[in-house]
């Protein structure tokens, strides 16, 4: 009588596990975006970007979001010139949300479509490979964010009258874990 | 005669009146900083809340949900940013900050153009020193007005150029690395020496127009003209630095 209340209490919950909410952190990160000009190359880092992601019903939705003004470019001049024209004060955040199967998340390359939100302004990158390396809970992705800035209506800065290339790559590398 | 003196010492007379009405603005403007503070950087807030996200269209601040702050999100409902730990104050836009900062970036600009434009009368200036000094039979002389003429172009629109640097706003906050220490620390050096260089290149100009060769502290005039055309230059490379000429990439 005991094995049979098991067994069909079993075979109720079973259905309802791949249901079961699977919440993912992020650890660390560095996000790092590359600026070109003919006479400046330069990476902008930031290590403030937190991440949670979300799995329900088989699907799982990421976010992960930093603020624009964490990002250093190892000059406080330029980084307020940043600041000023991808608008930072009125719009702090950039965030990049994505939404994965939750059977992919295993897999050694990930296909993503991202929706970036920054400077006031949403642009969506589809298929974005991304590669993952997982050592046991913990899941160390990277890739790079195929982003310009015309993407986000950004002026281009300049100078001495050149402007700098329209091609501004974010690469991401983040650590996660599920809870 | 002593009229025409005296209308020569007047010419970079006025170019360092002008340096001198900047500098003595500069005492009341270095306390001046903005009251408009950006958003904070994010803290370790373990507090929830709903948030609407950043209108991807509008150009106003993003709003945020009037769902209490500690609210977690529903179960199975996509991440917010408020389940990051983000505060309200640190998603809340500041057109207020955004405004300071455009005002920074437009004097900025200004003081660069001019800073670059200011290098063509000083180089100039340099360059018309050399029919500026007599070997003998000193008098009054074109070459010595011109290069006196050139040398007050150049000090007003140095004075230009450092009244929109002084007059940007400062952000709060901002710890200064790279480049910009570099320049800053230059203006010890070409600041004092855009104000000693015309002072003494008028007691020279003074002597010299009196028959005399120019002696005393006078003859540093050049020595001082040179060491603050250095640092001006220098100044304008240590902002630009580093630089990696890469023209052939550019598209």
């Amino acid at each position: 009588m005991k094995n049979r209340c098991l067994l069909v209490f079993m075979l109720l919950t079973l259905p309802a596990l791949p249901q079961a909410d699977r919440t993912w952190i992020l650890d660390q990160s560095t996000l790092t975006y590359h600026m070109s000009h003919p006479l400046h190359e330069v990476d902008g880092l930031s290590h403030a970007a937190k991440g949670k992601g979300v799995c329900h019903a088989g699907q799982c939705d990421f976010l992960l979001a930093a603020p624009v003004k964490s990002f250093d470019s190892g000059d406080s001049n330029r980084d307020l010139h940043m600041l000023q024209v991808t608008r930072g004060a009125q719009f702090p955040i950039v965030s990049v949300r994505l939404r994965l199967p939750e059977a992919n998340l295993a897999s050694p390359t990930l296909d993503c479509d991202l929706e970036v939100q920054f400077a006031g302004n949403t642009a969506h990158y589809s298929h974005v490979p991304f590669t993952q390396i997982v050592e046991g809970t913990v899941h160390h992705i990277t890739g790079t964010v195929p982003s310009t800035l015309t993407d986000f209506k950004i002026d281009p800065p300049s100078f001495f009258t050149v402007p700098i290339k329209n091609e501004i790559p974010v690469r991401v590398d983040a650590i996660w874990h599920p809870l | 005669m002593r009229m025409k003196i005296d209308l020569k010492i007047m010419r970079p007379a006025s170019g360092v009146a002008a340096l001198l009405f900047v500098l003595a603005h500069t005492v009341a403007l270095s306390a001046q900083v903005a009251s408009f503070t950006l958003p904070d950087a994010p803290t370790p807030n373990l507090l929830a809340f709903a948030d609407g996200q950043q209108s991807p269209t509008q150009a106003t601040p993003p709003a945020t949900s009037s769902s209490s702050p500690q609210t977690p999100s529903k179960t199975g409902a996509p991440p917010s940013l408020g389940d990051l730990g983000l505060s309200p104050e640190q998603i809340q836009g500041n057109a207020q900050a955004q405004a300071l900062l455009d005002k920074r970036t437009h004097m900025l600009k200004v003081h660069q153009r001019l800073g670059l434009l200011t290098t063509i009368p000083l180089a100039t200036t340099l360059f018309a020193s050399a029919g500026a000094p007599c070997n003998h039979n000193c008098g009054p002389s074109a070459g010595a007005d011109f290069h006196a003429a050139l040398g007050s172009v150049s000090v007003g629109m140095y004075a230009a150029t450092a009244y929109y640097a002084i007059r940007a706003p400062r952000i709060p906050g901002t710890e200064k690395k790279g480049a910009i220490r570099w320049h800053e620390a230059l203006i010890w050096i070409h600041g004092p020496g855009f104000i000693l260089t015309p002072i003494l290149g008028a007691m020279a100009l003074s002597q010299q127009d009196n028959g005399q060769k120019v002696h005393g502290i006078a003859a540093a005039h050049s020595a001082v003209a040179v060491t603050t055309f250095a640092a001006y230059g220098a100044s304008i490379v240590a902002v630009s630095w580093p630089i990696h000429v890469k023209f052939w990439e550019h598209q």
